[in-house]
């Protein structure tokens, strides 16, 4: 075992955490195992190959966030008002730093499988929350060091030294601020819920934060006016609720010197929220720890739940008693697989999210008349963009382990497998959202759009199939580890999606003519049809040899 | 062993490796209809990679597997119809409750749904999990998982059963459940192999015990014939003897001195 810079710098801190009831050895032994043990794991951030390399992933895919930080240089040069290119860049800031900890540190802050290994010996609780939050904060400090580096540096030649520091103060009070809301989030739902139901919530939890931050940051942009080239910023109350805002001001009353009323209470804010959150989780602390246990077990008994809907999809669209079984096997799955819901459901947000958002803010000359006989309803397009990487999804399952089953198991046609998930996967997750979505769009653009969302609907159908040929073709769904969910297929996946660029090309130029759709759209049903055939075909050889024993009973 | 009885598998030859590490060198085995056969041997001794050729998981083997008469390497897999299994490490789709996953395998090996329901739900009486049904596995000890793979082993009544360490994880009283109803199942014409570290347990139920080493059969025989054979009274002492292994005596007492400290070992 090596030794840890981070946990050097961390003993400069020693007496805080001993005036707080923390044994700091024993801490420094826990934070050391974990530091060496992530060293063997392979992330969920980032990972391009197969192999397992050496060292701590997490931080060798660091750069990626100093390349994103090259986006806020442009605010830190601008001049005049500080208030809209700081609130900005704190705005994305926080997106950052939450995604990172919704998505790479909620396991952490959530293991309990550490519990039997460390409760069993003498430490005590405050010890171990503390040892697992500053766990997450050492990580937090890299990707925040990672983001904020390079802005840093320009920030510091472009508006000098007080700017600096002010900067400085605000990334550790975001960093408190994003770490700790979190956990208190996480120790509210772990209070009032237990079993089962609280696995799932802590789920949508993590999907709602997820969206929620996307959405808060439209919010912010919108709370600023773009007028003769200068960004102007009105208060209102409710701003009082957007955290960037208050990372925005202090730069406003101390280099400006603008002391309204609000950006003074902004201020007030930035500092004292990270500080009381900090001082409630330390009071919760062991409380946090006891609730964990919940996640554990599951004392109820449940009634069966029969799912009338898709056991009447699965008799309707697959043909064979095999294809039907993974449909439902599938719809299952995908309704409870925590980490799939994790993955998928976020792009299932964006994917309703995006269309709406763009019909509403793009700028047309004609106001509202203008947008319905505009070519606009192309957004819906974005809800296909997503197809590719939630068809990839089907490979994985976190119980990849039991896939021995299918080939134990008599299957007969095991293409019926995927095309069964596959229609699942329709079925359950696109279809829904592509309802809702052409019903607003119906609504928005009149009834005379309904060819051309006949055609979008094709498209995706036909997406589905040449992403699953391209990055799938595997024999059985859910089989995989997710644990490489994250590897080579990611550039297929990205090319995948610009593929929806070209179903957007056609459909554009079917645009020109005024029969043009119907072709389009004849043409998408007979590569459906025909790719469909192609790639799921069913194999006779072996029926005929199914009597050739037949055992004495 | 028991005359011109039906001839369930037939395995010629067997060999098999990873990479250039042979698992198998040269398996043969034949089993007739109504047997017990506990398959033991050293863990890596390659136990669970025949139960997992005979089922179709590894297929880069050589050699011949023959199963109801058929050549599982022709790449049909009816003969898996009659065919239970129950994997060592108790592997399941966990999110799914015990009711959904029963249901799913008896449907995979071609059972109606509602009859898979109803048996299911019957045999989950008989192991008291009638109660926790509709939660996920995930939720469950491992004896009650372990239970509900045997339930999902049995559930469209195979007529030949792989069982690899089926007791892991039960309690005695379970346990004994089990054993009987190994014993009632080969009464009733089934074939069982199945493996196990439990001699004890070996020793009562098999009418022929098969031992496995380094890849090769060394003993194969009723325990009478396997006692005749090594001048041992036990399975557990023909087991040392076979596997050559005898120091175990003096491999704890050393290990127990290292526990207190003496520093001749440490």
């Amino acid at each position: 075992m090596r030794d840890f810079q981070s946990l050097k710098f961390l003993s400069a801190f020693k007496i805080i955490f001993t005036k707080l009831g923390v044994d700091y050895a024993l801490m420094e032994t826990i934070l050391r195992i974990k530091l060496t043990m992530d060293e063997r794991r392979v992330p969920t951030i980032f990972n391009d190959t197969n192999k397992k390399k050496e060292g701590n992933q997490f931080l060798k895919s660091l750069w990626v966030y100093g390349l994103y930080s090259l986006l806020l240089i442009p605010f830190m040069l601008q001049k005049g008002s500080y208030i809209f290119p700081m609130s900005l860049v704190f705005g994305f800031i926080l997106f950052i730093l939450m995604t990172s900890m919704i998505s790479d540190f909620s396991a952490v802050l959530l293991d309990v499988r550490d519990k039997n290994i460390l409760l069993t010996k003498p430490i005590n609780r405050k010890t171990i929350a503390a040892a697992k939050i500053v766990h997450i904060m050492i990580y937090m400090t890299f990707v925040t060091g990672a983001f904020t580096a390079i802005p840093f540096v320009v920030g510091l030649f472009k508006h000098g030294i007080l700017f600096s520091l002010i900067f400085l103060v605000e990334l550790v009070l975001t960093m408190l601020l994003v770490v700790v809301l979190t956990s208190l989030l996480y120790l509210l739902i772990l209070r009032f819920f237990d079993g089962e139901k609280l696995k799932d919530l802590i789920n949508y939890v993590q999907i709602l934060l997820s969206i929620g931050v996307i959405v808060g940051y439209q919010i912010l942009i919108r709370s600023f006016e773009f007028t003769n080239l200068e960004m102007l910023y009105t208060f209102r109350w409710w701003h009082y609720l957007i955290p960037p805002l208050w990372y925005g001001a202090p730069y406003e009353v101390f280099l400006s010197g603008n002391t309204a009323n609000y950006l003074i209470i902004f201020t007030a804010l930035a500092v004292l929220v990270p500080n009381v959150a900090i001082y409630g989780y330390a009071k919760l602390m062991p409380s946090f720890e006891r609730n964990l246990e919940k996640l554990l077990s599951d004392t109820k008994i449940r009634k069966q739940k029969r799912n009338r809907f898709d056991e009447i999809a699965a008799k309707l669209l697959c043909r064979s008693k095999e294809e039907q079984l993974f449909f439902r096997f599938t719809a299952s799955m995908m309704k409870k697989e925590r980490e799939f819901k994790l993955k998928v459901f976020p792009a299932l947000g964006m994917a309703v999210f995006f269309p709406l958002l763009l019909v509403f803010t793009f700028p047309t000359e004609e106001g509202a008349e203008g947008i319905s006989g505009s070519l606009l309803y192309l957004f819906i397009y974005f809800c296909n963009l997503m197809i590719p990487s939630l068809v990839y999804m089907l490979k994985y399952s976190e119980g990849y382990k039991g896939s021995w089953l299918f080939k134990a198991a008599p299957i007969e046609q095991a293409s019926h497998s995927y095309s069964g998930a596959l229609k699942a996967f329709f079925i359950k997750l696109y279809v829904p959202v592509f309802i809702a979505l052409s019903v607003f769009f119906v609504w928005v653009f009149n009834a005379q759009i309904i060819p051309d969302l006949v055609a979008v609907f094709l498209g995706g159908l036909l997406q589905t199939l040449i992403a699953f040929k391209l990055v799938v073709d595997d024999e059985f769904p859910f089989s995989n580890s997710f644990e490489f969910a994250q590897d080579a297929g990611g550039m297929k996946l990205f090319l995948l999606s610009l593929l929806t660029g070209l179903f957007v090309g056609a459909h554009f130029i079917s645009t020109f003519n005024d029969y043009g759709i119907y072709i389009y759209i004849a043409l998408l049903a007979a590569a459906v049809w025909i790719g469909w055939q192609r790639v799921f075909p069913i194999l006779k050889k072996h029926k005929k040899e199914k009597t050739d024993f037949v055992l004495d009973e | 062993m028991e005359g011109q009885s039906e001839l369930i598998i037939s395995i010629r030859n067997l060999t098999m490796s990873y990479g250039n590490k042979n698992v198998l060198n040269g398996i043969n085995l034949e089993v007739t209809k109504g047997q017990i056969i506990g398959y033991i041997g050293p863990n890596g001794a390659g136990k669970s990679t025949t139960v997992k050729i005979m089922l179709g998981l590894i297929d880069s083997y050589e050699g011949e597997v023959v199963i109801f008469g058929q050549d599982i390497s022709a790449g049909d897999p009816s003969y898996k119809k009659k065919i239970g299994y129950v994997p060592e490490n108790a592997e399941a789709y966990d999110n799914l409750t015990a009711m959904e996953y029963l249901v799913f395998t008896g449907e995979l090996y071609g059972m109606e749904r509602e009859a898979a329901q109803a048996k299911a739900e019957r045999l989950m009486q008989q192991f008291d999990l009638l109660d926790v049904r509709h939660s996920r596995l995930s939720s469950f000890s491992k004896g009650m998982k372990q239970k509900v793979l045997i339930i999902a082993s049995l559930l469209h009544d195979p007529d030949l059963l792989f069982w690899d360490e089926p007791l892991s994880g039960l309690d005695a009283n379970s346990m004994m459940v089990i054993q009987e109803i190994l014993i009632q199942l080969a009464a009733q014409g089934k074939t069982i192999f199945y493996s196990s570290h439990i001699m004890d347990l070996v020793e009562k139920i098999s009418n022929r015990i098969v031992l496995l080493v380094k890849g090769e059969v060394v003993a194969d025989g009723t325990f009478e014939e396997l006692q005749e054979q090594s001048e041992e009274g036990s399975l557990s002492g023909i087991f040392n003897q076979l596997t050559g292994f005898t120091e175990h005596r003096t491999k704890a007492r050393d290990f127990v001195s290292i526990v207190k400290g003496d520093t001749d070992y440490a």
